[in-house]
Protein backbone atom coordinates (compact mmCIF):
# COMPACT_ATOMS: atom_id res chain seq x y z
CA UNK A 1 0.00 0.00 0.00
CA UNK A 2 1.37 3.56 -0.73
CA UNK A 3 0.01 6.10 1.07
CA UNK A 4 -1.91 7.79 -1.70
CA UNK A 5 -4.03 4.22 -1.22
CA UNK A 6 -4.10 4.96 2.75
CA UNK A 7 -5.70 8.26 1.99
CA UNK A 8 -8.40 6.92 0.23
CA UNK A 9 -9.09 4.35 2.77
CA UNK A 10 -8.42 5.83 6.43
CA UNK A 11 -12.04 7.36 7.17
CA UNK A 12 -13.05 3.94 6.15
CA UNK A 13 -10.40 2.75 8.84
CA UNK A 14 -11.43 5.21 11.37
CA UNK A 15 -14.91 4.26 10.97
CA UNK A 16 -14.18 0.31 11.28
CA UNK A 17 -15.92 -0.14 7.77
CA UNK A 18 -12.66 -1.91 6.26
CA UNK A 19 -12.46 -5.76 6.69
CA UNK A 20 -9.54 -7.32 8.64
CA UNK A 21 -7.36 -7.87 6.31
CA UNK A 22 -7.59 -4.31 4.96
CA UNK A 23 -7.26 -2.66 8.23
CA UNK A 24 -3.98 -4.78 8.93
CA UNK A 25 -2.36 -3.59 5.64
CA UNK A 26 -3.39 -0.19 6.66
CA UNK A 27 -1.55 -0.46 10.17
CA UNK A 28 1.42 -1.50 8.82
CA UNK A 29 1.95 0.63 6.27
CA UNK A 30 1.34 3.83 8.98
CA UNK A 31 3.01 2.29 11.78
CA UNK A 32 6.44 3.07 9.27
CA UNK A 33 5.13 6.32 7.86
CA UNK A 34 5.40 9.54 9.71
CA UNK A 35 3.15 11.65 7.10
CA UNK A 36 0.06 9.22 7.13
CA UNK A 37 0.52 8.49 10.53
CA UNK A 38 0.54 11.99 11.63
CA UNK A 39 -2.78 12.22 9.42
CA UNK A 40 -4.46 9.46 11.29
CA UNK A 41 -3.59 11.54 14.50
CA UNK A 42 -5.42 14.19 13.02
CA UNK A 43 -8.42 12.26 11.56
CA UNK A 44 -8.72 10.61 15.64
CA UNK A 45 -8.65 14.37 16.89
CA UNK A 46 -11.49 15.47 14.68
CA UNK A 47 -13.37 12.86 15.39
CA UNK A 48 -13.04 13.44 19.28
CA UNK A 49 -13.81 17.41 18.31
CA UNK A 50 -16.73 16.65 16.33
CA UNK A 51 -18.32 14.01 18.84
CA UNK A 52 -18.33 16.44 21.43
CA UNK A 53 -20.93 18.74 19.22
CA UNK A 54 -24.58 19.49 20.77
CA UNK A 55 -26.73 16.89 20.56
CA UNK A 56 -30.46 17.77 20.29
CA UNK A 57 -32.89 15.64 22.57
CA UNK A 58 -36.75 15.81 21.41
CA UNK A 59 -38.33 18.31 23.19
CA UNK A 60 -41.09 17.10 25.59
CA UNK A 61 -43.77 19.40 23.96
CA UNK A 62 -42.81 17.36 20.31
CA UNK A 63 -43.02 13.86 22.22
CA UNK A 64 -46.51 14.80 23.59
CA UNK A 65 -47.79 15.80 20.00
CA UNK A 66 -46.77 12.47 18.08
CA UNK A 67 -47.44 10.36 21.32
CA UNK A 68 -50.97 11.66 20.52
CA UNK A 69 -50.90 11.63 16.81
CA UNK A 70 -49.86 7.65 17.34
CA UNK A 71 -53.22 5.35 16.43
CA UNK A 72 -53.42 2.34 17.72
CA UNK A 73 -52.08 -0.88 16.32
CA UNK A 74 -54.29 -2.69 13.80
CA UNK A 75 -55.02 -5.97 14.19
CA UNK A 76 -53.89 -8.74 11.76
CA UNK A 77 -56.71 -9.32 9.21
CA UNK A 78 -57.10 -13.12 8.46
CA UNK A 79 -60.60 -14.42 8.07
CA UNK A 80 -59.97 -16.38 10.92
CA UNK A 81 -58.90 -13.79 13.47
CA UNK A 82 -61.97 -11.86 12.70
CA UNK A 83 -64.64 -13.41 14.76
CA UNK A 84 -62.70 -12.57 17.58
CA UNK A 85 -61.83 -9.63 16.03
CA UNK A 86 -65.06 -8.16 16.58
CA UNK A 87 -66.22 -10.15 19.60
CA UNK A 88 -62.86 -7.68 20.99
CA UNK A 89 -64.12 -4.38 19.40
CA UNK A 90 -67.48 -4.75 21.19
CA UNK A 91 -65.82 -5.23 24.45
CA UNK A 92 -62.90 -2.38 23.76
CA UNK A 93 -65.25 0.19 22.74
CA UNK A 94 -67.47 -0.44 25.51
CA UNK A 95 -64.36 -0.02 27.36
CA UNK A 96 -63.08 2.98 25.54
CA UNK A 97 -67.00 4.58 25.90
CA UNK A 98 -66.73 4.21 30.08
CA UNK A 99 -62.79 5.38 29.74
CA UNK A 100 -63.98 8.33 27.55
CA UNK A 101 -66.55 9.46 29.89
CA UNK A 102 -63.80 9.37 32.70
CA UNK A 103 -61.68 11.23 30.77
CA UNK A 104 -64.14 13.90 30.18
CA UNK A 105 -64.92 14.33 34.08
CA UNK A 106 -61.17 14.38 34.72
CA UNK A 107 -60.14 17.28 31.86
CA UNK A 108 -63.72 19.07 33.80
CA UNK A 109 -62.02 19.08 36.93
CA UNK A 110 -58.74 19.80 35.84
CA UNK A 111 -59.90 22.52 33.97
CA UNK A 112 -61.64 24.04 37.27
CA UNK A 113 -58.70 23.28 39.43
CA UNK A 114 -56.57 25.52 36.86
CA UNK A 115 -59.14 28.10 37.16
CA UNK A 116 -58.62 27.68 41.09
CA UNK A 117 -54.68 27.67 40.51
CA UNK A 118 -54.83 31.05 38.38
CA UNK A 119 -57.21 32.51 41.12
CA UNK A 120 -55.08 31.89 44.04
CA UNK A 121 -52.36 33.42 41.94
CA UNK A 122 -53.90 36.51 41.59
CA UNK A 123 -55.07 36.85 45.19
CA UNK A 124 -51.98 36.38 46.75
CA UNK A 125 -50.13 39.09 44.71
CA UNK A 126 -52.88 41.30 44.92
CA UNK A 127 -53.90 41.11 48.40
CA UNK A 128 -50.26 40.68 48.98
CA UNK A 129 -50.19 37.72 50.97
CA UNK A 130 -47.88 36.01 49.36
CA UNK A 131 -45.96 34.45 51.86
CA UNK A 132 -46.84 33.00 55.59
CA UNK A 133 -42.86 31.35 55.80
CA UNK A 134 -40.41 34.07 54.01
CA UNK A 135 -37.17 32.04 53.48
CA UNK A 136 -34.90 31.26 50.65
CA UNK A 137 -34.14 27.74 52.40
CA UNK A 138 -35.85 25.03 51.90
CA UNK A 139 -35.03 23.74 55.21
CA UNK A 140 -36.62 26.45 56.99
CA UNK A 141 -40.00 26.47 54.46
CA UNK A 142 -40.45 22.66 54.41
CA UNK A 143 -40.59 22.13 58.58
CA UNK A 144 -43.20 25.07 58.64
CA UNK A 145 -45.76 23.31 56.83
CA UNK A 146 -45.32 20.70 59.56
CA UNK A 147 -48.40 20.69 61.67
CA UNK A 148 -50.38 23.08 59.34
CA UNK A 149 -51.18 20.54 56.74
CA UNK A 150 -51.39 16.40 56.77
CA UNK A 151 -48.65 16.04 54.58
CA UNK A 152 -45.37 17.29 53.87
CA UNK A 153 -44.76 19.01 50.57
CA UNK A 154 -41.44 18.12 49.00
CA UNK A 155 -39.76 21.42 48.84
CA UNK A 156 -36.84 22.50 46.31
CA UNK A 157 -35.11 24.79 46.01
CA UNK A 158 -34.12 25.90 42.30
CA UNK A 159 -32.24 28.94 42.90
CA UNK A 160 -29.05 26.95 40.85
CA UNK A 161 -30.53 27.36 37.74
CA UNK A 162 -32.30 31.03 38.27
CA UNK A 163 -35.48 30.38 40.24
CA UNK A 164 -35.25 30.97 44.06
CA UNK A 165 -37.23 29.95 46.23
CA UNK A 166 -38.81 32.48 48.26
CA UNK A 167 -40.88 31.46 50.61
CA UNK A 168 -44.24 29.55 51.29
CA UNK A 169 -48.14 30.04 52.15
CA UNK A 170 -51.02 28.23 53.40
CA UNK A 171 -54.22 28.22 50.61
CA UNK A 172 -57.04 26.96 49.60
CA UNK A 173 -57.86 25.08 46.18
CA UNK A 174 -60.65 23.01 45.01
CA UNK A 175 -61.70 23.32 48.58
CA UNK A 176 -58.78 21.83 50.54
CA UNK A 177 -55.83 23.07 52.22
CA UNK A 178 -52.83 22.94 50.16
CA UNK A 179 -49.09 23.88 50.14
CA UNK A 180 -48.16 26.73 48.18
CA UNK A 181 -44.09 27.68 47.54
CA UNK A 182 -43.19 30.89 46.10
CA UNK A 183 -40.29 30.81 43.72
CA UNK A 184 -38.91 34.33 41.87
CA UNK A 185 -37.72 34.85 38.23
CA UNK A 186 -36.61 38.32 38.15
CA UNK A 187 -39.91 40.50 38.74
CA UNK A 188 -41.97 37.60 37.59
CA UNK A 189 -43.63 35.83 40.98
CA UNK A 190 -44.23 31.51 40.49
CA UNK A 191 -46.35 29.90 42.99
CA UNK A 192 -46.19 25.92 43.08
CA UNK A 193 -49.28 24.51 44.32
CA UNK A 194 -48.52 20.95 46.17
CA UNK A 195 -51.25 18.61 47.51
CA UNK A 196 -51.64 14.64 47.87
CA UNK A 197 -52.95 12.93 44.88
CA UNK A 198 -52.93 9.41 44.25
CA UNK A 199 -54.24 9.13 40.45
CA UNK A 200 -51.49 9.75 38.63
CA UNK A 201 -52.21 12.62 35.38
CA UNK A 202 -50.20 13.02 32.14
CA UNK A 203 -48.38 16.52 32.31
CA UNK A 204 -50.23 19.44 30.78
CA UNK A 205 -49.39 22.90 30.56
CA UNK A 206 -52.30 25.50 29.22
CA UNK A 207 -52.06 29.42 29.33
CA UNK A 208 -55.34 31.10 31.01
CA UNK A 209 -55.79 34.71 31.26
CA UNK A 210 -53.00 35.53 30.26
CA UNK A 211 -50.78 33.45 33.03
CA UNK A 212 -49.01 29.97 32.48
CA UNK A 213 -50.47 27.07 34.04
CA UNK A 214 -48.14 24.47 33.90
CA UNK A 215 -49.45 20.59 36.05
CA UNK A 216 -47.57 17.15 36.62
CA UNK A 217 -47.80 14.44 39.04
CA UNK A 218 -45.11 13.19 40.76
CA UNK A 219 -44.04 10.75 44.15
CA UNK A 220 -48.46 10.45 44.91
CA UNK A 221 -48.43 14.67 44.82
CA UNK A 222 -50.02 17.05 42.58
CA UNK A 223 -47.99 20.28 41.16
CA UNK A 224 -49.65 22.99 39.65
CA UNK A 225 -46.85 26.15 38.69
CA UNK A 226 -48.54 29.34 38.05
CA UNK A 227 -46.80 32.58 36.23
CA UNK A 228 -47.08 35.74 34.22
CA UNK A 229 -43.31 34.33 33.20
CA UNK A 230 -43.45 33.19 29.41
CA UNK A 231 -44.35 29.63 28.42
CA UNK A 232 -40.44 28.80 27.82
CA UNK A 233 -39.09 29.91 31.25
CA UNK A 234 -41.85 28.33 33.30
CA UNK A 235 -41.14 24.86 31.53
CA UNK A 236 -37.63 25.19 32.08
CA UNK A 237 -38.91 25.80 35.98
CA UNK A 238 -41.02 23.31 35.79
CA UNK A 239 -38.68 21.03 34.32
CA UNK A 240 -35.87 21.96 37.20
CA UNK A 241 -38.41 21.01 39.59
CA UNK A 242 -39.18 17.70 38.52
CA UNK A 243 -35.51 16.57 38.20
CA UNK B 1 -40.86 5.03 16.77
CA UNK B 2 -40.75 7.26 20.14
CA UNK B 3 -37.53 5.42 20.90
CA UNK B 4 -35.99 7.47 18.17
CA UNK B 5 -37.32 10.44 18.15
CA UNK B 6 -34.65 12.19 20.12
CA UNK B 7 -32.26 10.78 16.88
CA UNK B 8 -35.21 11.96 14.54
CA UNK B 9 -35.11 15.37 16.22
CA UNK B 10 -31.30 15.94 16.49
CA UNK B 11 -30.70 15.26 12.44
CA UNK B 12 -33.39 17.58 12.06
CA UNK B 13 -32.06 19.84 14.30
CA UNK B 14 -28.80 19.95 12.49
CA UNK B 15 -30.43 19.54 8.71
CA UNK B 16 -32.59 22.64 9.63
CA UNK B 17 -30.65 25.00 12.00
CA UNK B 18 -33.64 25.84 14.23
CA UNK B 19 -36.23 24.72 16.72
CA UNK B 20 -39.43 25.43 15.07
CA UNK B 21 -38.25 23.58 11.45
CA UNK B 22 -37.35 21.04 13.16
CA UNK B 23 -40.02 20.33 15.35
CA UNK B 24 -42.39 20.46 12.20
CA UNK B 25 -40.47 18.52 10.35
CA UNK B 26 -39.91 15.72 12.43
CA UNK B 27 -44.09 15.66 13.56
CA UNK B 28 -44.91 15.56 10.00
CA UNK B 29 -42.65 12.78 9.45
CA UNK B 30 -43.84 10.70 12.56
CA UNK B 31 -47.36 11.39 11.27
CA UNK B 32 -46.18 9.53 7.54
CA UNK B 33 -44.17 7.17 9.68
CA UNK B 34 -47.42 6.30 11.48
CA UNK B 35 -49.51 6.01 7.88
CA UNK B 36 -46.85 3.76 6.59
CA UNK B 37 -45.82 1.87 9.87
CA UNK B 38 -47.05 -1.70 7.82
CA UNK B 39 -44.15 -1.12 5.23
CA UNK B 40 -41.79 -0.84 8.07
CA UNK B 41 -39.53 -3.89 6.61
CA UNK B 42 -36.54 -4.71 8.66
CA UNK B 43 -35.51 -3.97 12.11
CA UNK B 44 -33.69 -0.55 11.34
CA UNK B 45 -36.36 1.51 12.71
CA UNK B 46 -34.03 4.21 13.49
CA UNK B 47 -33.06 4.29 10.11
CA UNK B 48 -36.48 4.53 8.64
CA UNK B 49 -37.50 6.89 10.47
CA UNK B 50 -34.18 9.06 9.94
CA UNK B 51 -34.87 8.87 5.92
CA UNK B 52 -38.72 9.91 6.43
CA UNK B 53 -37.36 12.78 8.13
CA UNK B 54 -34.81 13.79 5.42
CA UNK B 55 -37.70 13.07 2.48
CA UNK B 56 -40.29 15.46 4.46
CA UNK B 57 -37.53 17.87 5.05
CA UNK B 58 -36.75 18.00 1.26
CA UNK B 59 -39.95 17.70 -0.22
CA UNK B 60 -41.00 20.82 2.37
CA UNK B 61 -38.35 22.94 1.22
CA UNK B 62 -36.41 22.10 -1.75
CA UNK B 63 -34.65 25.00 -2.11
CA UNK B 64 -32.99 24.76 1.29
CA UNK B 65 -30.75 23.24 -0.32
CA UNK B 66 -28.80 25.67 -1.68
CA UNK B 67 -27.48 27.35 1.52
CA UNK B 68 -28.22 30.50 4.00
CA UNK B 69 -25.84 32.46 6.00
CA UNK B 70 -24.97 30.71 9.61
CA UNK B 71 -26.44 32.19 12.52
CA UNK B 72 -24.27 33.31 15.06
CA UNK B 73 -26.86 34.22 17.98
CA UNK B 74 -28.12 30.35 18.73
CA UNK B 75 -26.78 29.36 22.12
CA UNK B 76 -24.82 25.90 22.27
CA UNK B 77 -25.73 22.79 24.28
CA UNK B 78 -23.27 22.40 27.10
CA UNK B 79 -23.28 18.03 26.98
CA UNK B 80 -20.04 17.20 28.30
CA UNK B 81 -17.70 18.46 31.52
CA UNK B 82 -19.48 19.38 34.71
CA UNK B 83 -16.32 17.64 36.83
CA UNK B 84 -13.95 19.66 34.66
CA UNK B 85 -11.94 23.16 36.52
CA UNK B 86 -13.70 25.91 35.50
CA UNK B 87 -11.35 26.93 33.48
CA UNK B 88 -11.08 23.49 31.54
CA UNK B 89 -15.08 24.30 31.13
CA UNK B 90 -14.36 27.52 29.82
CA UNK B 91 -11.87 25.91 27.10
CA UNK B 92 -14.05 23.13 26.39
CA UNK B 93 -17.28 25.11 26.14
CA UNK B 94 -15.44 26.77 23.36
CA UNK B 95 -14.47 23.75 21.85
CA UNK B 96 -18.00 23.22 21.49
CA UNK B 97 -19.04 26.00 20.00
CA UNK B 98 -16.27 25.69 17.63
CA UNK B 99 -17.43 22.50 16.34
CA UNK B 100 -20.81 23.58 15.99
CA UNK B 101 -20.46 26.67 14.15
CA UNK B 102 -18.27 24.53 11.87
CA UNK B 103 -20.20 21.57 11.15
CA UNK B 104 -23.08 24.53 10.08
CA UNK B 105 -20.81 26.20 7.98
CA UNK B 106 -20.47 22.41 6.09
CA UNK B 107 -22.72 22.42 3.16
CA UNK B 108 -25.67 20.17 4.38
CA UNK B 109 -24.89 17.33 2.37
CA UNK B 110 -21.33 16.73 4.08
CA UNK B 111 -23.15 18.29 7.24
CA UNK B 112 -25.20 15.14 7.12
CA UNK B 113 -23.14 12.18 6.93
CA UNK B 114 -21.01 13.62 9.54
CA UNK B 115 -23.79 14.08 11.73
CA UNK B 116 -24.91 10.36 11.44
CA UNK B 117 -21.73 8.97 11.72
CA UNK B 118 -20.33 10.91 14.18
CA UNK B 119 -23.32 11.61 16.46
CA UNK B 120 -25.96 8.67 15.91
CA UNK B 121 -22.79 6.11 14.64
CA UNK B 122 -24.45 4.28 11.84
CA UNK B 123 -22.42 2.52 9.67
CA UNK B 124 -21.81 3.51 6.27
CA UNK B 125 -24.49 1.37 4.65
CA UNK B 126 -27.18 3.06 6.96
CA UNK B 127 -26.47 5.91 6.12
CA UNK B 128 -26.55 5.42 2.07
CA UNK B 129 -29.79 4.15 3.11
CA UNK B 130 -30.85 7.10 5.18
CA UNK B 131 -29.52 9.73 2.57
CA UNK B 132 -30.21 7.50 -0.66
CA UNK B 133 -26.75 7.65 -1.60
CA UNK B 134 -24.28 4.47 -2.55
CA UNK B 135 -21.72 3.41 -0.07
CA UNK B 136 -18.74 4.49 -1.99
CA UNK B 137 -20.22 7.84 -1.62
CA UNK B 138 -20.95 7.72 1.85
CA UNK B 139 -17.62 7.06 2.43
CA UNK B 140 -16.16 9.96 -0.11
CA UNK B 141 -18.43 12.48 1.04
CA UNK B 142 -17.15 11.72 4.64
CA UNK B 143 -13.60 12.09 3.82
CA UNK B 144 -14.13 15.35 1.68
CA UNK B 145 -16.41 16.94 4.92
CA UNK B 146 -13.69 16.21 7.70
CA UNK B 147 -10.91 17.44 5.09
CA UNK B 148 -13.03 20.61 4.70
CA UNK B 149 -13.28 20.82 8.72
CA UNK B 150 -9.94 20.72 9.85
CA UNK B 151 -9.09 23.80 8.16
CA UNK B 152 -12.52 25.70 9.19
CA UNK B 153 -12.01 24.81 12.87
CA UNK B 154 -7.96 25.47 12.74
CA UNK B 155 -9.41 29.02 11.04
CA UNK B 156 -11.42 29.67 14.15
CA UNK B 157 -8.59 28.95 16.77
CA UNK B 158 -9.03 25.13 17.84
CA UNK B 159 -6.15 23.02 17.99
CA UNK B 160 -6.26 19.81 16.19
CA UNK B 161 -3.52 16.45 16.55
CA UNK B 162 -1.51 18.47 19.09
CA UNK B 163 -0.97 18.13 22.60
CA UNK B 164 -2.90 21.01 23.56
CA UNK B 165 -6.59 19.52 22.28
CA UNK B 166 -9.61 18.28 24.52
CA UNK B 167 -10.39 15.07 24.73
Amino acid sequence: MNCHEIERQLDAYIDGELAQAESEALQSHIAGCAACSQRLAERQSLGRLVRQAPYYPAPDRLRLAVQAARKPSRLTPTVLAWAASILLAVSVGGVMIAGARRARTAAESSASIANDIVGGHVRALMGDHLFDVRSTDQHTVKPWFLGKLDFSPPVKDTASVGFPLIGGRLDYIAGRPVAALVYQRRQHTINVFVWPETQPAPAAAESLRGFQVRHWTRDQMAFWAVSDLNAAELDEFATALQQ
Amino acid sequence: MLPHLDAAFNYARWLTRNDADAEDVVQDACVRALRFFSSLRDDNGRAWLLSIVRNTWYSRFPKRKSEQAIELDDTADERPGTDLDPEARVIQLQAVERVRLALEQLPPDFREVVVLRELEGFSYKEIATIVDIPIGTVMSRLARARERLIPILRSSGQPIGEARELS
